[in-house]
């Protein structure tokens, strides 16, 4: 399991790019079958400016009624018996929760084995508008409808 | 119980490794019901309980942050019973402009400058607590607010010599916040007047005042404001009613409008605290807004 797995998201327009970083990401990964969970509060996003970061809470992601979005589901293909040093391109696919709204997505990414734990990276793209979450009109330019996320994430055997 | 939610996830593990034949959803379910077991939510500060470093006239429990440089321009305009010849006071504008600039997250000084009599101020405000979620959690926000103001008008040779000192005033709040719900904010302010000079004898120099506002969101930038401040020491001939003020805040992306109606005339603390100068019953009230827009400095 981890819980300083790495959120990194990107909004690049030809106005303004916006980014965050999150290092409390949570998660489990049962080994045996390539189950997994993971969890990320919204509020531990930390902006360059203060006011991105209250805009995010407050307007956005509305963090008081949403405070986490979710990703669960299943590696495929998975292999358990990974040899040290080994890494294997698979997909994650499962249910990700933003917003309070599920999408089914499938994310592709790296695992690996070395040093006694399972070491994951992904990149995705979530779409605002597949989580209602609006933009007003004079801010649209500003802010992407497709946002690049990218995930690092260390699990240690519990 | 630490050891109980080891038991708990060993025993989900060992269900699965067993090959027990969940559903697909139920058992992914219970992954994330596990990792909720295994992790603690971290203590988090609660963010904007107001919108902006004013609840109307008096302050919140907002700072503005690390290296941000937050700009006021507000006006108040004449008395609404003043009628169509002066445009219901547009034609009667007071103005003050403000820097406040955020040393720490915690810790912020300001200056300003307000056209009604002329007043200088400078400030310092920091945020002692701030209320928080997660397993250290606290259930409010405690900021404190101390200003020092300056009257700059001339005298006539009739009052000469005037000493300085007689210029000045201060006033030391603590703003009791608490973000209730994502749509209602409460805050309590207790205050301390000081004024070096009164205008007659028997006003009190020293002046004690208990303070409410709030804010309800009406939507995601859009909110109702209010305060009311309550004289807990009598003054004078019931010269002043308590300072009551109405009022919206708006939110464009870097800007945060607010507009309002006040009896306050002042816009600085010792005038809409002790001194508000219009009754509600009248109609002698004043419309205003405060436009602020912050800026980077330092990130």
């Amino acid at each position: 399991m981890t819980r300083d797995g790495h959120v990194h998201f990107f909004s690049s327009t030809p106005i303004e790019d916006i980014e965050a970083d999150n290092h409390q990401m949570s998660g489990l990964l049962d080994a045996s079958t390539g189950e997994f969970a993971f969890q990320v509060q919204m509020r531990a996003f930390h902006f360059e400016k203060a006011l991105m970061e209250e805009h995010f809470n407050e307007n956005y992601v509305e963090s008081e009624s949403h405070p986490s979005a979710t990703f669960q589901g299943t590696i495929e293909p998975w292999d358990p018996d990974l040899k040290n040093g080994e890494s294997h391109d698979v997909v994650a696919k499962g249910t990700f929760e933003c917003h309070g709204i599920a999408q089914a997505q499938e994310i592709r990414g790296k695992i690996s084995w070395s040093d006694e734990a399972w070491r994951i990276e992904a990149e995705f793209e979530v779409a605002l508008a597949d989580h209602s979450i609006d933009v007003p009109a004079v801010v649209r330019d500003n802010i992407a409808e497709r946002i690049d996320v990218d995930v690092h994430a260390t699990l240690l055997p519990r | 119980m630490k050891y109980r939610r080891h038991t708990f996830l060993w025993s989900q593990v060992l269900c699965w490794s067993l090959g027990l034949m969940w559903a697909h959803d139920a058992s992914s379910q219970g992954l994330l019901d596990a990792l909720n077991e295994a992790v603690e939510e971290p203590t988090l500060p609660v963010s904007a309980t107001f919108k902006d470093t004013r609840i109307v006239n008096v302050q919140s429990n907002e700072t503005p942050a690390e290296g941000v440089l937050h700009f006021v321009i507000a006006h108040r305009f004449g008395t609404l019973s003043s009628g169509a010849y002066d445009l219901w006071g547009l034609d009667n504008a007071q103005m003050r402009m403000a820097f406040d600039y955020g040393i720490t997250d915690r810790f912020a000084v300001g200056v300003a400058r307000n056209t009604y009599q002329k007043t200088y101020e400078a400030n310092v405000k920091a945020r002692l607590l701030r209320q928080s979620t997660g397993p250290d959690a606290f259930p409010l926000s405690v900021t404190w607010y101390s200003v020092a103001m300056a009257n700059g008008l001339r005298v006539s040779a009739l009052e000469e010599p005037y000493p300085f000192t007689r210029r000045m005033s201060y006033v030391h709040q603590a703003v009791l916040a608490r973000k209730m719900s994502e749509d209602l904010s409460i805050a309590v302010i207790p205050s301390f007047v000081h004024r070096n000079f009164v205008e007659s004898s028997g006003e009190a120099h020293d002046l004690f005042l208990v303070g409410f506002g709030g804010r309800y969101k009406l939507g995601p930038r859009f909110s109702l404001n209010g305060e009311y401040h309550h004289f807990l020491t009598p003054t004078f001939g019931d010269a002043f009613s308590p300072s009551l003020s109405l009022g919206v805040d708006i939110e464009t992306g870097g800007h945060v409008f607010q507009l309002h109606i006040t009896n306050a005339r002042g816009m600085f603390e010792r005038s809409f605290l002790a001194e508000p100068l219009g009754t509600w019953r009248d109609g002698n009230v004043y419309f205003g807004f405060n436009l602020s827009r912050v800026f980077t400095v330092k990130s």
